[in-house]
């Protein structure tokens, strides 16, 4: 099976509320077996453009293929997906089985041919045995357990996920992350994956795409999305990251110089063209920035930013220690372990240094969106 | 702290509160008491008591009017309420998926033959049927009926639906079932319950309705009517025989009625 | 691999969402709304401007049934009657039923349904055998009667009890109780338990919680029950014709007679478009100040 087969596709697909526009002329390729998140804060029509894939929302415009197939206009029960809902939605009058049994009962297999299908679901979920209970003696975990197995009964070309791991405790959450994974990998099915949790995301996923108010924001692998975020929401949005604003006053081939609350700082990582005086938002990951106490010249070529600074704040955080320090009028983050850490007091004077490639500009008006071309790889 | 646990604050209860809540609910029981001790009253009067009998109960079997008109009534409650059952269902539906302008007003007019005087109910059809060269028979009543009928289930099975998770039926559409496979298999199963509550409700309503019924028939009887007009000759044991019998019923569909819809409901608001 | 481009005309979209399915759902129960609704209620309207001459109706667009309705000497007195009664019972409703309702739902622990089913279950009684109760407790040769005769408080059987606006009143009451008791029982069930014990935390005995908490939380029940009540009495006619005799006549009365023995429908029909009215305003105040949900319970 040729992996890079394609399996989804949406084309300039919008879906219009009224005046609202919840999901704004969105292009995805979605490949064959792929895990595939898409990531966003809460409305940013992450769920409506999964509902239209699903066939349980009408697009207002564009088009949606399966499998090569266009069926914009196939309503659900056409379409070989099936959806996992974010509150599992089990029927509550039949029993586990019977639950597992109903798509197939829709596609008319008779209950004794689908017998030993309905065991192998259970089987694969791990819930063998717990056939003839109903849903309301389960726990959350059982029933999200369950809902899986019965959208999976049918083998469809894909699965859609709708947060399904939202009413879960966080150790339920993390082991049910991974059995969501192996059984990927058993079914060689294609997950689309919608959550609000960029951990989960960033973990999970072959490949995550990021929305916001309707846009998509950046389509990649999660090391491109937290190394090479495409705008300064996909920066803000997954893991940490320091903002600050300054001025181009330097422009070499590939390397800029902006000066930033009075400091110089060169950046090699640019999302755009640039030219001396352009207003930019500079960011670098806390993690990125190196402490020492004294700067020597080691320091000074591996860093070539390097500032003198003094910390403002200091805040433990069990694994490591959060240190604020003052830059110009604003501040700058950055993690230390705590081995590190070493008894450093508010107020000391200390030497912060990080690398050009580390430095990610973005020019301050960017609303940056990503083109057609470069998502269709 | 505040010491006063609302343990303590229920037990610092007025105490003639209790005897008040009581005299109420003999106010509430003693008429029917009345009725069904004088039902078994062997003397015309109602001044005295003589004995115990149950001849009057007897009697109302060779009643030939009495159960006839019991027979109507049942026709008529009957009829109204599958198609209160049908279209009320079908209307909760409406509701409940639909959404447009002037829904309030909408569910507003609904209720109108609930919660409306039944002259004005009454009037406004007879008027209306007549206007259609229409005779008053047993079809106008059951349209009479039909008039409140319907939203008594409609509103029931509404209220049903509203606790009920949409994505339910989503996710059997999402697993293959068309929109009627849908509805038969999981809505409708969830649903059965408000409906039959609904009906049964509409049914007690209906089988005492007496005011519409007046305004929507000539010479047809149903209970209730033939009541009515025995009243018009004054009171007598038959009459109390026939309002005992009556009240057991009701109570006995009061008691179906919590059987049903109370208990055994189980907790459909799963996640 | 680029889709060619989408069609002009739209195909109808077959999903569960078509707007197409949904409305054919709603056919029937809008017919019902029309047919047995809106259209006979305009039709009452449109009759009340008619006017009857002699022994035919003249249907020419005319107020002279409202006008007849103000003018006449019996018509408006009964009218200011009836609205007086349906307020006081209403209003006695109301005292009697909240603290019953209040009783029921704040200071019984054990058997709380069992007492809440008790005061529903006179509701599904038959209204008829209400009618011959009342008739029976408070006739001229009633069981009242008969104990204070026993009694030898009286020596002679009263005849005030029955046939009186009083009579009206009490059976009246004796109808619209539970559904005051329904109304206000639901709304003191919705306060929450942690809004009381707020209260409490915060320096208020149990007069005041209730006074400044419990009561106004409770109006919206108060109110909802208050409308159903005065509806009721509104509306109803044989009670007055059973119970009240000459002094207790109501407005459904007359209403009634244009239909029966007066025969001049549309005289009854501006009369009914007039209580309809009265009807509907205190209907939609209801609405307004009420709690939203219905007694259907």
């Amino acid at each position: 099976m040729n992996v890079r087969e394609t399996e989804i596709q949406l084309f300039h697909l919008t879906k219009r509320f009224g005046d609202f526009i919840a999901v704004n002329n969105v292009n995805i390729e979605i490949h064959h077996g792929e895990f595939f998140s898409l990531l966003g804060p809460s409305g940013c029509g992450k769920t409506t453009t999964l509902r239209m894939i699903a066939g349980l929302e009408e697009p207002s415009d564009g088009q949606i293929f399966l499998a090569g197939e266009d069926v914009t206009y196939k309503p659900a029960y056409l379409r070989n997906v099936n959806t996992v809902f974010q509150d599992y939605a089990l029927f509550p009058h039949m029993t586990v089985e019977e639950n597992i049994y109903f798509p197939l009962k829709m596609k008319k297999i008779n209950r004794s041919r689908a017998q030993p299908m309905i065991e192998e679901a259970l089987t694969l979920v791990n819930m063998t045995g717990f056939g003839k209970r109903l849903p309301q003696k389960l726990s959350g975990g059982q029933r999200q357990r369950i809902a899986l197995a019965r959208s999976l009964v049918n083998r469809p070309r894909a699965l859609l996920l709708d947060e399904p791991l939202g009413a879960l405790d966080f150790k339920l959450r993390i082991a049910m992350q991974k059995v969501l994974k192996d059984i990927q990998k058993n079914v060689d099915i294609t997950f689309i994956y919608v959550t609000h949790d960029q951990t989960e995301a960033i973990t999970m996923s072959d490949r995550i795409c990021v929305m916001r108010e309707g846009i998509i924001h950046q389509i990649a692998t999660p090391d491109e999305i937290y190394n090479s975020p495409a705008s300064p929401f996909v920066a803000s949005f997954i893991g940490d990251m320091n903002f600050l604003d300054g001025q181009v006053i330097d422009q070499q081939g590939d390397t800029i110089i902006t000066n930033v609350e009075g400091y110089q700082i060169t950046s090699s990582r640019l999302m755009g063209t640039f030219s001396v005086g352009d207003s930019v938002v500079t960011c670098v990951r806390p993690e990125k920035i190196c402490l020492v106490k004294v700067c020597g010249n080691e320091f000074m070529n591996k860093f070539e930013n390097h500032f003198q600074s003094s910390i403002h704040r200091i805040v433990f955080r069990g694994n490591d220690y959060e240190i604020t320090l003052i830059f110009g009028q604003s501040e700058i983050r950055l993690i230390e372990s705590a081995s590190d850490f070493n008894d450093k007091k508010i107020g000391e004077q200390l030497f912060i240094g990080f690398r050009k490639e580390d430095v990610t500009t973005y020019l301050k008006e960017c609303k940056k969106v990503c083109d057609y071309e470069t998502n269709l790889n | 702290m505040n010491n006063t646990s609302s343990f303590q604050r229920k037990k610092r209860s007025f105490p003639f509160l209790g005897v008040y809540g009581a005299l109420v609910y003999i106010y509430l029981y003693f008429p029917l008491l009345v009725v069904f001790v004088y039902s078994l009253n062997s003397s015309r009067s109602t001044m005295k008591f003589e004995e115990v009998t149950f001849d009057w109960y007897a009697k109302l079997f060779q009643n030939k009017e009495l159960l006839t008109s019991l027979l109507h009534s049942i026709q008529v409650s009957g009829l109204a309420v599958l198609f209160a059952m049908v279209v009320g269902t079908l209307g909760a539906l409406f509701l409940n998926r639909v959404d447009f302008r002037g829904k309030g007003l909408f569910r507003t007019l609904a209720m109108l033959p609930i919660i409306l005087p039944g002259i004005i109910v009454g009037l406004s059809l007879l008027i209306f049927f007549l206007n259609l060269k229409l005779q008053l028979s047993m079809w106008t009543v059951i349209f009479g009926h039909m008039s409140f009928t319907t939203p008594v289930v409609m509103f029931q099975v509404l209220a049903r639906l509203a606790r009920l998770s949409r994505n339910l039926e989503n996710a059997a559409m999402d697993l293959g079932a068309n929109p009627l496979q849908a509805f038969i298999y999981v809505t409708f199963p969830m649903i059965k319950r408000a409906v039959i509550g609904g009906a049964l409700l509409a049914f007690t309503m209906s089988f005492d309705e007496i005011i519409i019924t007046y305004f929507l028939t000539s010479t047809y009887n149903t209970l209730p009517i033939y009541l009515y007009g025995m009243l018009r000759f004054g009171l007598s044991p038959e009459v109390y025989a026939i309002s005992t019998v009556v009240l057991g019923f009701s109570i006995l569909l009061i008691i179906l009625m919590a059987r049903y819809t109370g208990s055994g409901e189980e907790k459909i608001t799963m996640s | 691999m680029k889709p060619t481009s989408t069609d002009n005309l739209k195909p109808k979209w077959r999903g569960f969402s078509s707007t197409h399915s949904k409305i054919r759902i709603g056919v029937p129960i809008i017919a019902w709304l029309f047919l047995l609704i809106i259209i006979p209620i305009c039709i009452m309207l449109v009759t009340s401007f008619y006017v009857k001459v002699g022994s035919v109706v003249i249907k020419k667009i005319s107020l002279a049934n409202y006008l007849e309705f103000f003018r006449n000497s019996i018509y408006l007195p009964i009218f200011f009657r009836t609205l007086l009664l349906a307020l006081m019972v209403s209003l006695t409703s109301i005292l009697l039923g909240y603290p019953l309702a209040y009783l029921v739902s704040r200071k019984v622990k054990r058997f709380r349904n069992q007492l809440y089913m008790l005061v529903i279950v006179p509701l599904w009684v038959s209204y008829l055998v209400r009618i011959v109760a009342w008739r029976t407790i408070l006739g001229r040769v009633g069981v009242l009667n008969t104990i204070l005769l026993s009694i030898k408080i009286i020596d002679k059987p009263l005849s005030i009890f029955i046939y009186s606006p009083f009579a009206v009143y009490v059976a009246l009451i004796y109808i619209a109780l539970p559904f005051v008791f329904i109304s206000i029982f639901n709304s003191l069930e919705k306060i929450p338990e942690n809004l009381l014990d707020a209260s409490s935390d915060l320096g208020a005995n149990s007069i005041n919680t209730f006074r400044y908490v419990i009561l106004p939380l409770s109006m919206p029940g108060v109110i909802s029950g208050f409308t159903l009540a005065f509806v009721i009495a509104l509306g109803d006619y044989i009670i007055p014709q059973q119970l009240g005799g000459l002094n207790g006549m109501m407005f459904g009365n007359l209403i009634v007679t244009q239909f029966g023995y007066a025969y001049n429908w549309p005289l009854g029909a501006a009369l009914g478009f007039i209580m309809f009215t009265v009807a509907v305003i205190i209907l939609l105040i209801s609405q307004k100040f009420g709690s939203s949900e219905g007694f259907l319970e």
